[in-house]
Order: C-alpha cells, then structure tokens, then sequence
C-alpha cells in the first residue's frame, strides 16, 4: 500500500531520513511515531513526491505518487494546518482545490460537513483556530475521497475534546476500508486508534510491529500486595529476583504472577492483591526512543 | 489542463488582493487618462494625440507584471504550494497552468483599463467639441499592442516568479531592475561603447514592443522577439529549479 525502500534524505550536513524502510499494509491505521525531528515529515513529503530523496524512495499503492493518475482521488493527505491562504475562507479553498481536480462543488460541502465547518466556511481562514485549520486540512485530505490517507500530526492544536473527535474520524474511515499512515511525536494521541506501529528515531527505524507486539515486548513486572511484604520480599529476593517496594505493603518483581502465587502459597503468605503490570505504550515509546536521545 | 487552468482563476479571484488590483487600475488609468487630455489643449482633435491616449492602458501592464509574480510566489509565501502539487504533482503543468491563467487575467486588466480610458474621454473630448478619430485603423492597433504588451509582461512576470520564489525578492528585485538595474546598466554599456546592447535588455526588449515607441529601442516586431526570448529564458530555469525544489 505504502513502501518505503532505503529512503535516505539530507538537508545539508544534516541527515534527516537514514536508509528508512517500513511498510504500511492495506486497511490498517498505521501511527508513524517518532520524537520531534525524528525524520517524519520528510519521510512523509517523500513519500508525496514533494522531497526528492538522496536514496531509495517509496511508492503508494505501487506506483510513485506522481505516476498515479489523478493521485487525490487515491491518496489524501494533511501536511501542516497553515498551509493554507489566510486571506481565503475555508470553502474557498476547498473550491480552488476541489477545481483542479475535477471534483464538483457538491464534495466541497459535503467533506465541510463531515469535518463539521460548514458554519465557519465562508470566514476567512486567518481567523480560524489552529483546531480548525487541521479540520480543514482533513478536509482537503478527503475532498477526493482517497483510499489512502497520510496525515502528519493531525492532532497538533486540538483539545482532547477535538482528539476525541479525530480518533472518531479515524476508526470510521479506517471501518470503511481506507489505509491510514497517521504521524505523531505523542503515543498517546494515536495508541487508541492504530493498528500498527513504526517507530522512527533520527530518521531510523526503531521498530515496525502490531500494538500488541510492541506491549508484548515491553518489560512489565508482577504488582502484589501483602500484609507481610517485607516476608515476600526476602523470599523472593531469595529466589534471584529483583524486588522493589513501593510502599503500602506493595512490592514490584520481575517475576510471572503463577511463581509469585506459588511462591506464596508454599510459604503461607497472605496476599492481598496479584496484578501483572503492564507498560504503558508511553514508556515502551521512551525506552524504545532512548539512549540515542542525547548528542 | 483546463481544470487547472479553471482553479488558477480562481486562485486570483478568491483573495483581497483582486478587489484591489481592480480598484487600483481603474484610480489609475482615470488620473493619467485626465492629466493627459488636461494638460494638452491644442492637439485635442488629434488622431496622433487620441491614439496616444490608449498608452495610459500602460498602468495595466504593470500590474500585469506585479500579478505574474504574484500568483507564483504567493503559493510558497503561504505554503499553499503543498496541496497544489499534490493535486498536480508535474509541477511544469501547475506553472504552464498559471502562465494561461494569469494571461487571460492580463488581458482582462488591460481591457478594464482600456474601459476607463474610453469612459474618461470620449465624454471630455466631446465637451471641448474635439473631432473623435475611434475609427481609425491605427486605433485597433495601437490597442492590440497594448493587449499584447500585458500578455508579455504577465508572462515575464510568471517566469520571474518562477525563478524567484520568495514574493518580496521577487517583486522588490523586479522593480529596482526595472527603475535601477537597466539604467546603470545602459551607462555601463555606454562605457564600454556597446551602446546598442542596451535594447536587448529584457525590460528595454518590453518597452519596444508595446508599439509607442522611443529612442535607442529595438524595432517593435525585434521587441516582441527579444521579449519572448528573455522570457523562455527565465521560464525554463525558473521550472528546472520548481522542479528540483524540496517542498518542505
């Protein structure tokens, strides 16, 4: 659907994007993290034939983008909110948008409505919100009404209400069978909505997997409480394993909840409470991005 | 093609800057149209001095200019070139598009200005009972070098945008080129005793083929020629450089 093969590109003495290469499979919402200056938009601008990179490339739905015939019809894209004429209103530019490609008026109103900016279509865009300007984006993006969607941090500038409202977008036009390459420096703001992840980090590729995968791979521990915490924790600590107490009767080991339960039971210690802990997606997204975050 | 055409045209007219380019040429042309037949009061009934008049159309082909630049340097001053060329991503298609887009503007703009001239004098001069010559053939040609003339300067103005993308170098560096640039530089050819160079300089080839006329300027058909070349020029290295451009 999205290719990118050894995808090198640099700015100068700069290397923006270093031998990338990930794929984004067909109907899946794919979040493209990275910290900020990871490479992502430059991987993005490539992928749309709007950065020529130094090596490789990438094809979309198998061809280069500029190859595809009328390519808005098949791909849809949202780059930066501003880059929009502030003298303009939004329906305007739509319109101006809307006539090169050969789509009617009609889909103008209709993609306004779906992003819900009918109301402030005919105001100038200089006064829109920086919310506003990325739902006009969106709107840009769907006027074709793509089966490809390539959004970079569509969720700059909403407020949770309005991120609520994106990752609703998001799952009804993945529902309806689109390919969504979605960009974001915050995990969170994509982790309930993708199915996959890459994970880019100075222009490298960190990891490409499932979300589930990537929680899998995370270390968690084994959270249990006990009145007698201090006697768990010598007889776990006895067994080679790495006990932290974090108070209230409450320990955290790198150990599977079955050994401690058993460990428990063969010793007479009550517990209270035996939960497995899961990494946040958020942390797994720190560790994985670390060690290479200083110069 | 022709969609592209059709969103260029409405690019231009979906911004302030339209109302104003419009207002402006209409103030314009009224006061150089008025100072002109003010300020002559014998060869009123003139068919030379009536022809004259239609150079006033002149304040058009400068804006002419100034909106070929525009409407390229304006898609990166506000980035909006992004969604253009995703929309089109040949990039040569979206400046062919411009060129044809701001042409037919140009022609409106000239046509706007020739417009005003006529409802300025043609009431003046039958007041002050001046014999009217519209019928003479040097009339339709003197304004069919004009409506050429915006159409050249238009394109030059695309090409220059083209080749500079920054909308304030472009249009402050056209105009010191114009007023500054050409002048020193025909001093310097004078120095070096090249004066005949001087006309083939790209404004001195613009100035030969609006047809008025003037000293040390190529003829009018060498001007149109000159004219068109300096533009191809410029065009074409200004699409090589669109082309390669990082849009980022």
């Amino acid at each position: 659907m999205i290719e990118v093969v050894d995808l090198t590109k640099r700015y100068g003495k700069v290397v923006a994007v270093d031998h990338l290469s990930f794929r984004v499979e067909p109907g899946t919402i794919t979040g493209f993290l990275g910290p900020n200056g990871a490479g992502k938009s430059t991987t993005l601008r490539s992928v749309l034939d709007l950065v020529h990179p130094d090596t490789g490339g990438a094809t979309v739905l198998g061809r280069k983008y500029r190859e595809l015939d009328r390519p808005i019809h098949r791909v849809g894209a949202v780059l930066e909110a501003s880059e929009v004429h502030p003298g303009r209103s939004g329906r305007n530019h739509l319109r101006v948008l809307a006539a090169a490609a050969g789509i009617p008026r009609s889909r103008v109103e209709e993609v306004l409505d779906l992003v819900e900016l009918s109301e402030a279509a005919k105001r100038r865009v200089k006064g829109y919100s920086l919310g506003m300007r990325q739902r006009l984006g969106l709107a840009t993006a769907l006027l074709g009404d793509p089966e490809v969607l390539v959004l970079d941090e569509p969720a700059n500038g909403l407020d949770p209400a309005g991120i609520r409202w994106l990752r609703d977008l998001l799952r009804s036009l993945a529902a309806e069978g689109r390919t969504i390459l979605v960009s974001s420096h915050v995990l969170a703001e994509v982790a309930q909505t993708v199915d996959r992840v890459v994970i880019i980090h100075r222009g490298r590729l960190i990891q490409q997997a499932s979300i589930a995968e990537v929680l899998a791979g995370a270390q968690g521990g084994t959270r249990v409480r006990s009145p007698e915490a201090s006697r768990l924790r010598t007889l776990l600590a006895a067994q080679g394993a790495t006990v932290t107490d974090v108070g209230d009767g409450t320990l955290v080991a790198d150990v599977p909840p079955e050994r401690i339960g058993e460990l428990a039971a063969a010793n007479n210690v009550v517990l209270h409470e035996l939960t497995v802990e899961r990494a946040t997606l958020e942390e797994v997204f720190l560790e994985l991005t670390a060690g290479e975050t200083t110069q | 093609m022709t969609t592209l055409v059709r969103s260029e045209l409405l690019k231009i007219r979906t911004t302030r800057s339209w109302w104003a380019y419009l207002m402006v040429i209409v103030l314009f042309t009224a006061i150089g149209v008025a100072a002109e037949i003010g300020s002559s009061s014998a060869d009123r009934g003139t068919s030379d001095f009536q022809v004259s008049l239609v150079d006033t159309v002149g304040v058009a082909v400068l804006f002419a200019i100034i909106l070929g630049i525009t409407i390229v340097t304006t898609e990166f001053r506000h980035g909006t070139v992004t969604p253009t060329f995703l929309v089109e991503p040949h990039r040569e298609r979206v400046i062919l598009s411009k060129a044809i887009a701001g042409v037919v503007v140009a022609i409106g703009f000239a046509l706007l200005s020739l417009l005003v001239v006529a409802a300025v004098a043609i009431p003046w001069l039958t007041i002050v009972d001046a014999e009217l010559h519209l019928a003479d053939g040097e009339f339709a040609t003197r304004v069919g070098q004009q409506l050429l003339s915006a159409v050249l300067w238009v394109l030059m103005g695309v090409a220059i945008g083209t080749l500079v993308h920054s909308q304030v170098a472009a249009l402050v560096g056209t105009l010191i080129w114009i007023f500054l640039g050409e002048t020193l530089l025909v001093g310097l050819f004078g120095l070096l005793d090249v004066d005949g160079a001087a006309a083939y300089l790209p404004f001195h080839a613009l100035d030969s083929a609006d047809g008025s006329g003037g000293e040390n300027l190529l003829s009018y058909e060498g001007g149109i020629a000159v004219a068109l070349g300096w533009i191809a020029l410029l065009g074409a290295a200004g699409i090589w450089r669109t082309r390669r451009r990082d849009i980022s």
